[in-house]
C-alpha cells in the first residue's frame, strides 16, 4: 500500500505541472489584463481611472511581459512557497486563501455530515420499505432536491426571510463577531448561522445519495446471500446493516474524493448569493477581476485537492470493501 | 488677483469672520470622546480642532451625535464607494451644488492672472487623524517625493502644463505655492476632484517610513513584507487615491471625517469606519463633526442581495449599484417596508447613449459615406427617439443630441436639439438626393453596388439597455434603407478593436455630461471616448507621431480646446466654449439619442440634512460634497 501511495504521489507531479500551465493559460486567455479589467469595472460604476497610473501599474505587475515569462515568474515563486501578491488587494495571496479556506472546510465538512446523516437512514428505509408511503415521500423530496438548483433555493429563502420575517440569512456570523477573534461565543454564533447554508448546499447531495443508496441496496437485497442469512435466522436489521448496506456504501466513500476540491469550487454561486466568507466567491472574484496570482493559486490548490481527495477515497474504498485491491 | 478668485476669496473671508464669532464659545464633541478626554486618553476638543475650524452650516438643522450609517459594499472593485462617502479631503472641494470650488484643507487661495501660480494658505493647527500636525511639509513631501518622483509613478497630466510638471515652494509655515510653466486654467477644478487629492494624500510622519529618501532601511521592510519593491510597499501601506489598499490599513493617518477601523481587504465581510477625533470641521453651534458615529458596510457579492438588504431596511444610504432603471419600481414600492425615502441624482449633462460613426474609417468607401453631413442628418431623422425612450427607458428621458442641459452656461440650443424629430420622409429624401438607390431588398446601395450596411459595436454587460435601443434603431433605419447590425462585444475586445486598432464602423457609449469638468470628447477628438475620430485623437495625443492629421476645422477646435484649458476666468472660458459648441453643432459629427437620466438613491427616513436631489457624477463624487458629516439621525 505504501508503494501504491508513493507511486500515485510521484505521478501527481507532472500532472500538477501540466495543470498549472493550463490554469495559467486559461486565466490569461480572456483579452485584457487585471489593469484593463479594473478600469472597466470602475467605469461601470461611473468612476474614472488615472491613465498614467494604469500604465505604471501594468509595468510594475509585469503584465507587459510575454505570457511565458509571466508564467515562470509566477511558478518560480510558487515553488519557493511564495504565491505572490494579489493585484487587487496588495496582500499576500497565501493570507487571503488560508483565511477563507478554514471556513470553507467547516462548511464543507458540516454539509457532508448532514448529507450522509440524512441520506443514509432514508436511503436504507426507502430500499427496505420499497413502495411504501415513506418511500414515496422520500423519493418526491429527493427528486425535488435534485431538480432545484441550490442557488435558487438560497434566493427564495433569502427573500422569504427578509420580506416575511425581517431577518437576514446571509453570511456566517452576526456583525459583532465578524472581526472578533475566535471564542466560544463566536463558535456558537457560527453554529447558529451555519445550518442554513448547510441545508441549502446539502439538498442536492442528500437527494442524490438517497437515490444511489436506495438503488444499490435494492440490487443487493435480492441476492442469494441475503436469503441465506435470513434463512439462518439473523435478525432483519442486523442482517441489512451488516452485509448489503456495507456494500452499498461504496458510492458514499467515493464522495469523499469529490469533497476535497469542493472546498474551493463547491457551490460558488450559492456562496456568492449568500455572501458566505468561503473560498468560492473569492475565487470567482479573482477570476472575474483577472487577479492572476490569486486566481492561479486557487486553481492550483483545486488541482492539489482533487489529487489528494481521489487518493484518500481510493484508499478508503479499499479499506471498506475487501474486494478492491491496490495495484 | 482676477475676478474669479476674488469672488471665491470673498466667500472664504466671510467664512473666517464667522469663525471668530464661534471661537469665543465652547466647542462640543461626541459623548464617546468626552469619556476619553475625562480618562486622559484624548486631548480636549479645543486642542484637537484647528485654531479656526471650518464652520459648516448644515443643510436643514443642527444635529445630534450618534448612530451608524449602513451602506452596501461589493466584494471587488468597490473601493471608490468608500471614497464617495468620506469624500476626497483635498486643498479645495466642490460646493454642494457643483457650481464651483470652495476652500477645504486650505483656508484660502489665490490664483495669478494668467493661471500659472496657485497659492494656498492652510488652516492653522490642522491635525491628522492620529493627532500629528498637518503642515506645509506634508504638501512638499507629497508633491516632491511622490507626485513628481518618476521613480514612484508617472506624474498625472493634471499636474503638468505644456508637457512640463508644476513645481512647489514653501512661502511660510502655512503657505504653499504651485507654479506651472504654462497656464493651467482648470487646476482648481482638478484639485477638487477625487483624483486631485494627491498633494495632500499622505501623512509625511507616517508614510515617509516606506520611502527610501527618508528611511535608509526601507529594504528590510520590503523584504519582510514580501512585496518586491518600495513602491509596492508604499502603496500597500499608504494606498493611493483609487486602490483598495487605501482602505486596508487602519494605522494610516487621514484628514477624513471617518477613519477605517475594519479594513476593506480581500477576505473582508464587513467594513467599518469610525469617527475621526481630530476632524477639523464644526457646525454653527461649535459641535465637532461628524454627527454620525460609524459608517458600516456588509460586503455582499451580489447586487441582488444588496437590493434585498435595501428592501429589508438594512441599508441607510444607497445609490451606487442599485440605481438602474429596472430596479426603480422595486425600490419605490418598498419605501415603507424598508423605512427609506428616495433622493434624485441628476446628471449635469450628457447622453444616455451616443452613436459615434467612425469618421476616420480605414475603409475609404464607408469613410466617404459617413463623412457626408447629409447622411448623418438622415440617420438622425430616421431615429424615432420617443419610441426608444418610451419602450426602453420607461419614458424617463427626452430626445437630445449633445451638450449641457439648459441652465448651464455651456448650453447651446442648436448643438443639443437639431435634427431630433422623427422624419423618415425627409431622411429618405436626403438619401435619394445623395444618390443612394434602393436595391431589391429595400436597402440602399453605394455607387460601387455595395449595400449600405455597417455594424455598431456595443458592450452588453456595461449598459444592457444599449443593446435594446440599438435593436429598435436597427428596425427604424431599415425603413430609410440603411442596414445596421448590432455587434455586441466583450469589453476588452471593444477597447482593442476601437481604441487600439480603429477597426470599428461605429460604436455607442454613454456620455458623461457637465462641461465644468468634463472633456468635451464628442466635440473635439481628445480621448479614447472620441470614437468618431480615433485616428485624429491619436495624432493629437502623440503630437503628430501616429494617427492622421485632422482636417482644418478639427485642428482649429483642438486649438480652441487648448485655449480653454489655459483659461481660468469663467467668462472667458464660456466665450471660448460657446465657439467650440457652435463649430461642433455646425459640423454635426456625433448622434445623440437621449439625455442622461436622473437616477434615484435611497436614504433612511430618519436621516436629516440629506438633500432631496444632488448632482450625480464622478468628478463631484456623489454624494460626498453634500457633506455626510452633517447628516444625522432624528428619532422621534
Amino acid at each position: 500500500m505504501i508503494t501504491y501511495v508513493i507511486r500515485r504521489l510521484i505521478w501527481a507531479i507532472p500532472f500538477l505541472f501540466a495543470a498549472s500551465l493550463v490554469a495559467f493559460a486559461l486565466i490569461t486567455l480572456p483579452p485584457g489584463d487585471y489593469v484593463t479589467t479594473m478600469a472597466q469595472t470602475l467605469a461601470e460604476s461611473g468612476d474614472q481611472v488615472d491613465q498614467a497610473r494604469l500604465a505604471a501599474l501594468r509595468a510594475r505587475y509585469g503584465l507587459d511581459q510575454p505570457l511565458i515569462v509571466q508564467y515562470f515568474m509566477w511558478i518560480g515563486g510558487v515553488l519557493q512557497g511564495d504565491f505572490g501578491m494579489s493585484f487587487e488587494w496588495n496582500q499576500p495571496v497565501a493570507d487571503l486563501i488560508w483565511e477563507r479556506l478554514g471556513l470553507s472546510f467547516i462548511l464543507e465538512f458540516s454539509t457532508l455530515i448532514f448529507a450522509w446523516g440524512v441520506a443514509l437512514p432514508i436511503g436504507v428505509y426507502s430500499a427496505v420499505r420499497k413502495y411504501s408511503v415513506g418511500d414515496y415521500v422520500a423519493s418526491v423530496l429527493g427528486f425535488l432536491g435534485l431538480a432545484l438548483p441550490n442557488f435558487l433555493i438560497a434566493l427564495v429563502l433569502m427573500y422569504i426571510a427578509v420580506v416575511h420575517f425581517g431577518t437576514d440569512v446571509t453570511g456566517l456570523f452576526s456583525p459583532q463577531y465578524r472581526d472578533a477573534p475566535w471564542s466560544w461565543a463566536k463558535f456558537t454564533n457560527l453554529l447558529a448561522h451555519l445550518w442554513i447554508p448547510v441545508i441549502i448546499l446539502g439538498t442536492s447531495t442528500t437527494a442524490s445519495l438517497i437515490r444511489i443508496m436506495r438503488a444499490n441496496l435494492l440490487d443487493e437485497l435480492s441476492k442469494p446471500y441475503v436469503v441465506t442469512a435470513r434463512a439462518k435466522g439473523l435478525s432483519e436489521w442486523k442482517l441489512i446493516l451488516k452485509y448489503p448496506v456495507r456494500l452499498a456504501l461504496n458510492p458514499f466513500v467515493s464522495t469523499i474524493g469529490w469533497a476535497f476540491p469542493q472546498l474551493i469550487s463547491g457551490a460558488v454561486i450559492t456562496a456568492y448569493v449568500l455572501s458566505l466568507p468561503t473560498a468560492g466567491p473569492l475565487m470567482l472574484q479573482a477570476l472575474l477581476a483577472q487577479d492572476m496570482y490569486l486566481a492561479g493559486a486557487f486553481i492550483l490548490l483545486l488541482c492539489c485537492f482533487s489529487i489528494v481527495g481521489m487518493l484518500i477515497s481510493d484508499i478508503l474504498l479499499a479499506l471498506v470493501d475487501p474486494r478492491i485491491r491496490f495495484r | 488677483m482676477n475676478k474669479f478668485t476674488t469672488a471665491l476669496m470673498g466667500g472664504a473671508l466671510a467664512c473666517s469672520m464667522f469663525v471668530v464669532g464661534v471661537h469665543a464659545q465652547e466647542f462640543n464633541e461626541a459623548p464617546e470622546f468626552d469619556t476619553q478626554v475625562a480618562a486622559g486618553e484624548l486631548p480636549p476638543v479645543e486642542e484637537r480642532l484647528p485654531d479656526q475650524p471650518e464652520v459648516v452650516t448644515p443643510l436643514r438643522e443642527i444635529g445630534t451625535y450618534g448612530g451608524t450609517l449602513r451602506f452596501g459594499l461589493r466584494g471587488s472593485s468597490d473601493h471608490n464607494h468608500i471614497l464617495r462617502l468620506v469624500g476626497p479631503q483635498g486643498l479645495v472641494r466642490w460646493d454642494p451644488v457643483f457650481s464651483g470650488v470652495v476652500p477645504n484643507l486650505a483656508e484660502s487661495y489665490e490664483v495669478n492672472d494668467n493661471a500659472t501660480e496657485f497659492t494656498f494658505r492652510l488652516r492653522s493647527g490642522l491635525k491628522w487623524s492620529d493627532g500629528e500636525p498637518f503642515t506645509v511639509e506634508d504638501v512638499l513631501f507629497n508633491v516632491n517625493d511622490l507626485l513628481l518622483n518618476q521613480d514612484f509613478a508617472p506624474t498625472p497630466p493634471r499636474y503638468t502644463a505644456d508637457g512640463q510638471p508644476m513645481s512647489v515652494e514653501k512661502i511660510d509655515d502655512l503657505t504653499v505655492r504651485f507654479t506651472f510653466p504654462a497656464p493651467a486654467g482648470s487646476f482648481l477644478y482638478d484639485l477638487a476632484m477625487p483624483l486631485g487629492q494627491h498633494p495632500v494624500l499622505y501623512a509625511k510622519h507616517y508614510c515617509s517610513q516606506f520611502h527610501p529618501g527618508y528611511n535608509d532601511d526601507v529594504e528590510t521592510l520590503v523584504t519582510q513584507s514580501g512585496v518586491g519593491d518600495w513602491q509596492s510597499l508604499f502603496r500597500q501601506q499608504c494606498g493611493d487615491i483609487e486602490i483598495p489598499a487605501r482602505w486596508g490599513n487602519p494605522d494610516r493617518p487621514t484628514m477624513d471625517p471617518w477613519i477605517i477601523s475594519s479594513p476593506y481587504t480581500g477576505g473582508a465581510t464587513q467594513v467599518t469606519l469610525v469617527r475621526n477625533p481630530y476632524f477639523w470641521q464644526v457646525d454653527t453651534e461649535g459641535n465637532q463633526l461628524p454627527y454620525i458615529d460609524e459608517l458600516s458596510a456588509d460586503v455582499a457579492q451580489d447586487v441582488e442581495s444588496l437590493i434585498l438588504a435595501v428592501i429589508g431596511g438594512n441599508i441607510d444610504l444607497g445609490l451606487r449599484h442599485i440605481d438602474s432603471i429596472s430596479n426603480r419600481p422595486v425600490l419605490a414600492e418598498n419605501q415603507e417596508r424598508g423605512n427609506y425615502r428616495m433622493f434624485a441624482a441628476n446628471p449635469g449633462g450628457g447622453q444616455y447613449m451616443t452613436i459615434d460613426l467612425n469618421l476616420t474609417h480605414k475603409d475609404p468607401e464607408l469613410r466617404e459615406l459617413f463623412d457626408q453631413k447629409d447622411f448623418r442628418i438622415a440617420l438622425s431623422l430616421g431615429m424615432d427617439r420617443q419610441e426608444i425612450i418610451d419602450t426602453v427607458l420607461l419614458g424617463q428621458s427626452e430626445p437630445w443630441q449633445l451638450g449641457d442641459f439648459p441652465g448651464s452656461p455651456y448650453y447651446n440650443e442648436q448643438l443639443s436639439t437639431q435634427y431630433l424629430e422623427h422624419d423618415p420622409d425627409r431622411a429618405n429624401e436626403l438619401l435619394d438626393t445623395l444618390g443612394y438607390e434602393r436595391g431589391s431588398d429595400g436597402i440602399r446601395t453605394l455607387p460601387s453596388g455595395r449595400k449600405i450596411s455597417f455594424q455598431i459595436d456595443v458592450i452588453p454587460t456595461n449598459t444592457p439597455d444599449h443593446v435594446d435601443i440599438l435593436g429598435l434603431i436597427e428596425a427604424q433605419w431599415r425603413e430609410i434603407g440603411v442596414e445596421m447590425k448590432v455587434n455586441p462585444l466583450e469589453r476588452s475586445f471593444f477597447f482593442d478593436r476601437i481604441t487600439v486598432a480603429n477597426a470599428h464602423d461605429a460604436a455607442v457609449w454613454p456620455n458623461n455630461g457637465g462641461a465644468l469638468v468634463n472633456y468635451p470628447t464628442k466635440l473635439v477628438p481628445l480621448h479614447q471616448d472620441s470614437r468618431w475620430g480615433i485616428a485624429w485623437m491619436q495624432w493629437y495625443t502623440t503630437q503628430g507621431e501616429s494617427g492622421e492629421e485632422p482636417p482644418e476645422d478639427i485642428n482649429e477646435r483642438l486649438d480652441l480646446w487648448e485655449q480653454i484649458r489655459a483659461t481660468a476666468v469663467p467668462a472667458e472660458r464660456e466665450a471660448l466654449y460657446a465657439e467650440l459648441n457652435q463649430r461642433a453643432a455646425d459640423a454635426f459629427e456625433v448622434l445623440g439619442v437621449a439625455k442622461s437620466i436622473t437616477t434615484y438613491g435611497i436614504a433612511n427616513k430618519d436621516l436629516v440634512n440629506v438633500p432631496d436631489e444632488m448632482p450625480n457624477s464622478w468628478e463631484w463624487p456623489t454624494p460626498a460634497p453634500t457633506l455626510l458629516q452633517t447628516w444625522f439621525y432624528k428619532t422621534n
